[in-house]
C-alpha cells in the first residue's frame, strides 16, 4: 500500500518537529553571543567544550557515577523482575495477576510522592543519604517496565525446555541457564535499557534521597539550566542525551544479537 | 510445599521493594492526618486537609497542575493516535520515522526543558523567525509560553516527549489490528477512513487509554518541568509541596504531606476507575481486556 499524502506529511512534520529543537540544542553549544533578532550567533566559541571537558565540574567522574548508578539500576531490576514473572507464571498461576498489579503501583504513584515516601523510611533504616537508598527508589522507578516487558516473555518461554533438561538430569539452574535464558535474552535487554534510561533521568528521587551526597550527571545539569547560562546548559545537555543514547545503543544492539534469525 | 517455598524466596525482593513503597505512603498519609511523633505531633485530625483545601493558593496550584496533566494527556493521545496511524500504513519511510520516534522517549525531561526555553521564549528561535517574516516588531510581541500561571510551557515540554510515547505505545496493537480485521473490513467494502473510525480505532482504544493515564498521573505529579518552566506564582502542586516540605517549621509538615496526600489520593482514584471500566468492558466484550 502506497503512502497517501496525508501520511507522508504527518511523518515529515514529526520528523522536523524532533529534529529542529536537537539541531538547534547543538548550534546552542558552540554560542559565543546571539543577539536577538538574528536567526543564527553573531560569534562562535569552543569555551563550553572546554569548560566541559577540561573544567570544574569533572565530566569524567559524573559520567561514571551515573552510568555505574544506573547500569545496577537496570540489572537489579531486571534480576527482580525475572525472579517475580517466575513465580507468577511458574508457580503461581492466576494468583500471579494480582502480584503483576501491585508491580504497576511504581507507575501510579507520582514520582514525588514515592519519593517522598520512600525518603521517610529510609530515613528510619538510615539509607537516606546513602548510594544503595538512591539505588532502591531508582529500582521501583524502573521495575513496572521490566516486569512488563519480561511477564509475557516468560509466559510466552515457558519451561518446557527447562523440564526437558532436567528429565535428562540437568540441575535446577543449570537446566533454567541452558532452556529457559537463552529465549529470555533479548526481553533481558530491552528491560535493562529501558530500566538504564529511567534510572540515568532521575532528578527530584536522587535529589531528595541522594541528599547531595550521591551526584549524577542530571542533578548537576539542572541548575545550570535554571541559571540562564544557555551554552552551557546546552553542553551539559548534549553529554547529558548523548551519554545515555550510547549506552541504551549498546544495550539493544546487545538484545539483537540474541534475537532469534529470522523472525523480528 | 516446596513448590510454594520456591515462589515466596522468588517473591522476596519484589515483596521489599513494595513493602518500601507501601509503607513509604502510608507514613505519608499517617503524618497528613497530623500524626507524627518524632515532631511531637499526636494528635489525629483532618485539619491539615481543611486548611489546604480552603488556601487560595493552594486551590490555584491545584488547578493549576490539573490543567497541565489533562491537557497534556489528552493532546499526546490525540495527535499520538493520529501518529500511530500514520506509522501502520507499510513503508520504508515509515520505519526509519519509528526508529527516530523512540528519541524524545529517551530524552530527560529537564533536556526538554531547555529545548523549550530556547525555541519558545521571547528571544527563542520561532520569536525570531517570526520578526524576519515581519509578523513581530518586536520579541516582547511573542505571546509568553513560559513562566506562566496557565503552564503552557510545560504542556508543550510533555506533548513534545509523550505524543510520540503514545504512538510509540500504541504502534504494536494498531499494527496487527490494522492488518488483520482492519484491512478485513476494507476488504468488505468499508473505506479505509471508516474502517479505522469503527474497527481499528475502538480496538487500539485500551492501549490509547492507558498510555494516557499513564501520561495524566505522571504530569499531575511531575516535578521538573513545572520547576524549570513554570510561574512563581501559582506553583504547580509538586513544586509547591516539595516547598512546604523543606520548610525549617517541622511542624508544618503535615501540610505538606496533606498536598501529597491529594496528589496520591487522585491518582489512586483514577487508576483505579480505569481499572474498572476495563474490567466492565472486557465483561461486555467477553474478551482480553488488552484486545490481545
Amino acid at each position: 500500500m502506497a503512502s497517501k499524502p496525508w501520511t507522508k506529511g504527518v511523518l515529515i512534520t514529526t520528523v522536523f518537529l524532533i529534529l529542529l529543537p536537537v539541531s538547534l540544542l547543538a548550534i546552542w553549544t558552540f554560542t559565543g553571543r546571539w543577539p536577538w533578532p538574528g536567526l543564527l550567533p553573531k560569534t562562535y566559541t569552543l569555551r563550553t567544550w572546554q569548560e566541559l571537558l577540561f573544567g570544574t565540574a569533572s565530566l569524567g567522574k559524573l559520567l561514571q557515577s551515573s552510568i555505574l548508578l544506573a547500569l545496577v539500576t537496570a540489572g537489579v531490576s531486571t534480576v527482580v523482575a525475572l525472579m517475580t514473572a517466575r513465580a507468577c507464571v511458574v508457580y503461581l498461576g492466576a494468583a500471579g495477576r494480582w502480584i503483576q498489579w501491585m508491580g504497576m503501583l511504581p507507575l501510579i504513584i507520582p514520582g514525588t510522592v514515592l519519593t517522598i515516601g520512600c525518603h521517610l523510611v529510609l530515613l528510619q533504616l538510615r539509607l537516606s543519604d546513602t548510594w544503595l537508598g538512591v539505588l532502591l527508589v531508582h529500582v521501583l522507578t524502573a521495575l513496572p517496565y521490566s516486569m512488563a516487558i519480561l511477564t509475557d516473555l516468560t509466559a510466552r518461554v515457558g519451561t518446557k525446555l527447562e523440564e526437558q533438561a532436567q528429565l535428562l538430569g540437568a540441575s535446577g539452574f543449570t537446566a533454567f541457564y541452558h532452556g529457559s535464558l537463552p529465549g529470555l535474552m533479548p526481553g533481558i535487554f530491552a528491560s535493562m535499557s529501558m530500566a538504564f534510561i529511567l534510572s540515568y533521568s532521575q532528578y527530584f528521587s536522587t535529589l531528595i534521597v541522594g541528599g547531595g551526597r550521591v551526584q549524577t550527571l542530571a542533578l548537576v545539569m539542572v541548575p545550570y539550566i535554571q541559571s540562564g547560562d544557555r551554552p552551557l546548559a546546552s553542553v551539559y545537555a548534549v553529554a547529558f542525551t548523548g551519554s545515555a543514547l550510547l549506552v541504551f545503543a549498546i544495550l539493544e544492539g546487545a538484545a539483537g544479537l540474541f534475537r532469534p534469525k529470522g523472525g523480528r | 510445599m516446596n513448590q510454594t517455598r520456591k515462589a515466596v524466596v522468588l517473591l522476596l525482593p519484589f515483596g521489599a521493594l513494595m513493602a518500601l513503597l507501601v509503607v513509604g505512603c502510608a507514613q505519608v498519609m499517617i503524618q497528613s492526618f497530623g500524626w507524627v511523633p518524632a515532631f511531637s505531633l499526636r494528635q489525629w485530625t483532618l485539619d491539615y486537609y481543611q486548611t489546604v483545601l480552603q488556601d487560595e493558593s493552594f486551590v490555584a496550584s491545584f488547578w493549576l497542575s490539573f490543567r497541565i496533566a489533562a491537557l497534556s494527556s489528552l493532546g499526546s493521545m490525540l495527535v499520538g493516535t493520529v501518529l500511530c496511524a500514520a506509522l501502520t500504513k507499510a513503508g520504508g519511510m515509515e520505519q526509519a520515522v519509528t526508529y527516530l520516534v523512540r528519541l524524545p522517549i529517551l530524552v530527560p525531561h529537564a533536556v526538554v526543558a531547555l529545548f523549550v526555553i530556547q525555541l519558545l521564549s521571547q528571544t527563542g528561535l520561532v520569536a525570531r523567525v517570526g520578526y524576519a517574516f515581519g509578523f513581530l516588531e518586536d520579541s516582547s510581541q511573542f505571546p509568553q509560553f513560559l513562566y506562566t500561571g496557565e503552564g503552557n510551557g510545560v504542556v508543550l515540554a510533555y506533548l513534545w516527549k509523550e505524543i510520540p510515547f503514545v504512538a510509540y505505545f500504541t504502534l504494536a496493537l494498531m499494527g496487527s489490528i490494522r492488518q488483520g480485521l482492519g484491512q478485513a473490513a476494507e476488504n468488505l467494502g468499508a473505506s479505509p477512513l471508516k474502517s479505522f473510525w469503527f474497527v481499528t480505532l475502538p480496538l487500539s482504544l485500551p492501549a490509547i487509554l492507558r498510555s494516557g493515564l499513564i501520561l495524566f498521573l505522571f504530569a499531575f505529579g511531575g516535578y521538573e518541568l513545572p520547576m524549570l518552566l513554570g510561574a512563581t506564582l501559582p506553583k504547580a502542586l509538586p513544586v509547591q509541596a516539595y516547598l512546604e516540605y523543606l520548610s525549617p517549621e517541622l511542624r508544618d509538615r503535615p501540610y505538606a504531606m496533606a498536598m501529597y496526600g491529594v496528589i496520591l489520593v487522585l491518582s489512586l482514584v483514577l487508576a483505579g476507575g480505569y481499572a474498572l471500566l476495563m474490567q466492565k468492558t472486557l465483561k461486555r466484550l467477553g474478551g482480553d481486556a488488552d484486545g490481545q
